[in-house]
């Protein structure tokens, strides 16, 4: 059925639909979409994966079993969540390559596309993979200084670390390598200006000491800042690089860049969202207190009461009761806020879109937006 | 946090070369007195991208002094310390970018690929003494001196078209960057802290085998046993250095310093006569004498 739902997109009968409908499932719309481009995407390239180095970390990471550093977490989740979430990124870039086509100044170097897109564009989608892993692996570097004995050995730490900083500077190489090889100074400062991005966003996310305050007086629009930085710089930046790299129009790449800005956006909003909006709510998942609906419910219940519902739920001997925080929000108007946000982030990136013509690629770029903006 | 190393209190050995290099080329190519202000950019990019890597090092190393400071991880945590280089090398990719010549984008990149495996090869070790020795010369080469002969390289394509002239920058580079860090890594075993800015016998305490060592390990076959276990066992370090210090190893790592000087200058003289190759030759000495 969902099937039946592209590919009407794909002849091109009908504008985009409008965001109430809903959607396919999150991992129909990403297989559907790997079809799109041509073949299941595998972004870690071979070239990378086979390398001595990694092969070397794989090593030596082995080595952490039964420890506490986190890069054995961010290891794991390459082998089981490698298929929907991890390589989001490179195959909107693929996807967003096929929809705006060849541009009509290049018809050129036209025979270099393979299913429509050009071979420059899928070195893009993997360089933009390999950052994100990289920071992935980068993240989860621990303050050795902030170590307490309950997390096991000093000297198992210091290796972890030692694995992290190697392996995530390993990526990051490989990425500016391939980069260089794309030949055009233009998409190098805006990939490389996205690196700088990342780096600020996370750098926010650390700053967040969770000992002597528990949440930030953050408005939301310093959140969306933020999380710009952090999570939709590097997908907006690589969108309008691939526009770059077929000699697209300014207008072009600026709505490439709007897409993934705002696709991004709906995307973290909707993770921020689940622990609010799951309706088995049996076990209640522990949440950010500086996700966006609680941001939001601090914004409209002020940050004196908002502080004094996070005491309340504290109780005694400092364990957050979550269930009760989660509760107080949802009384208030910081969930519907957000999922009013999302969708109007959503409805940005389906704006963004028109400027593409009607397409497989373009059914499945908005696909993504419904499965983001669509909640129970 | 990223200013804290940009004091003026490093070296800046490497700027000066880099300089010093552009300035040579131009003359030699058609006696311009300028250096221009790409060429700048390269020689700030590549003090750049050395810090990065210093910043990077410091975690992976666990160390806690460096230019006679506490290190960027001691002061504000790992996590930040490792975003900050990582910040550095953005930014000193968005200075290259913006310089607008591809081949200087590859040319550069190439060094921080190098780095990154120069970092790998330096986890692993040899059995065999002679494959040991040239491991350790590729080791020094990625890590030190391809930053120095690739920067001198883009310079030089930057002032002056002949492949030639860009040949003899990356030689001057390259040998003089393996000598500096030969003499670096002998550094370590005879001068004091104070003067290093950083702790000595660092290297063994990171059970590293340098070349002082893999020199005395010729006269004192026992030391294979404890390059094998990298000095893990209590009292190595103290055993290893005194036997390093008993042997010709520091004269031995030395003396290949000054042949790779002697090649530097050579590669230099064949450029054209001027006051920036007569300091580049006298550069080389320097490097020789340094005591810190």
């Amino acid at each position: 059925m969902w099937g039946a739902l592209l590919r009407r997109g794909g002849r091109g009968a009908g504008g985009l639909r409008g965001l109430a409908s809903g959607g396919p499932p999150w991992s129909q719309v990403v297989s559907e979409a790997e079809k799109i481009v041509g073949y299941p995407t595998s972004f870690m390239s071979l070239r990378c994966l086979l390398s001595d180095e990694l092969s070397n970390i794989a090593m030596q990471v082995r080595k952490l079993v039964g420890t506490k550093h986190p890069l054995l977490d961010t290891a794991r989740g390459f082998v089981y969540d490698s298929r929907n979430n991890l390589q989001m990124r490179g195959l909107v870039v693929l996807l967003i390559s096929k929809a705006a086509g060849p541009s009509t100044e290049e018809l050129s170097f036209q025979h270099n596309m393979v299913s429509g897109i050009y071979s420059s564009q899928r070195s893009l989608a993997e360089i933009t993979e390999l950052i994100h892993t990289a920071f992935l692996v980068h993240r989860g570097i621990v303050n050795i200084g902030e170590l307490k004995s309950c997390d096991g050995p000093l000297k198992d730490m210091q290796f972890g670390n030692k694995m992290a900083v190697l392996s995530g500077d390993f990526l990051l190489a490989n990425a500016c390598t391939s980069l260089a090889q794309l030949q055009n100074t233009k998409v190098v400062e805006l990939i490389s200006s996205a690196i700088g991005d990342l780096v600020q966003g996370i750098y926010y996310e650390n700053s967040k000491s969770p000992e002597n305050c528990l949440t930030d007086d953050i408005s939301i629009s310093t959140w969306k800042e933020q999380v710009f930085l952090s999570h939709s710089a590097l997908l907006a930046k690589s969108c309008q690089a691939a526009m770059e790299l077929a000699k697209h129009s300014a207008e072009i790449q600026d709505m490439a860049f709007q897409y993934g800005k705002h696709m991004s956006m709906s995307h973290k909003l909707h993770s921020d969202l689940q622990p609010f909006v799951k309706e088995s709510s049996s076990d209640t998942m522990a949440f950010s207190l500086n996700s966006a609906p609680a941001v939001l419910h601090q914004e409209f219940l002020g940050r004196e009461a908002w502080i004094k519902q996070i005491r309340e739920a504290q109780g005694r001997g400092n364990i957050m009761d979550y269930k009760k925080l989660q509760e107080a929000i949802k009384a208030g108007k910081g969930v519907t806020s957000a999922i009013d946000l999302c969708r109007c982030h959503g409805n940005n990136a389906l704006a963004a879109l028109e400027i593409f013509p009607p397409s497989e690629a373009r059914a499945a770029l908005a696909n993504i937006v419904y499965a983001v903006t669509r909640f129970p | 946090m990223c200013d804290y190393y940009f004091d003026g209190k490093g070296k800046a050995f490497r700027p000066m070369i880099v300089v010093l290099m552009a300035r040579a080329c131009n003359i030699h190519h058609n006696n311009s007195r300028e250096v221009q202000a790409s060429q700048r950019s390269v020689a700030i990019i590549a003090e750049m991208i050395h810090t990065a890597s210093l910043v990077h090092d410091d975690v992976i190393d666990d160390a806690n002094s460096r230019r006679g400071k506490m290190t960027v991880n001691q002061i504000w945590g790992e996590r930040k310390a490792v975003l900050a280089g990582d910040f550095i090398l953005s930014a000193a990719s968005v200075a290259l970018a913006r310089i607008g010549n591809t081949t200087i984008i590859s040319v550069l990149t190439q060094v921080i690929e190098d780095l990154v495996r120069g970092e790998f090869l330096q986890l692993g070790s040899k059995e065999n003494e002679n494959e040991r020795f040239a491991h350790y010369l590729e080791k020094t080469f990625k890590k030190t001196a391809s930053l120095i002969a690739n920067s001198c390289k883009a310079v030089s394509i930057l002032g002056c078209p002949d492949p030639k002239v860009h040949e003899i920058a990356y030689q001057y580079g390259r040998n003089v960057g393996i000598a500096f860090q030969l003499i670096d890594d002998v550094l370590d075993f005879t001068s004091c802290a104070d003067r290093l800015g950083k702790p000595t016998a660092a290297d063994l305490k990171l059970g590293l085998a340098t070349g002082p060592v893999l020199f005395a390990c010729r006269q004192f076959p026992e030391m294979n046993a404890m390059i094998m276990r990298r000095f893990s066992k209590p009292g190595d370090v103290e055993r290893a250095r005194k036997y390093v210090l008993q042997s010709d190893g520091v004269q031995q790592t030395t003396y290949l310093a000054q042949r790779y000087c002697h090649e530097a200058t050579r590669e230099i003289s064949k450029l054209r006569p001027s006051p920036e190759r007569e300091a580049l030759i006298q550069l080389t000495e320097m490097v020789l004498l340094r005591d810190k």
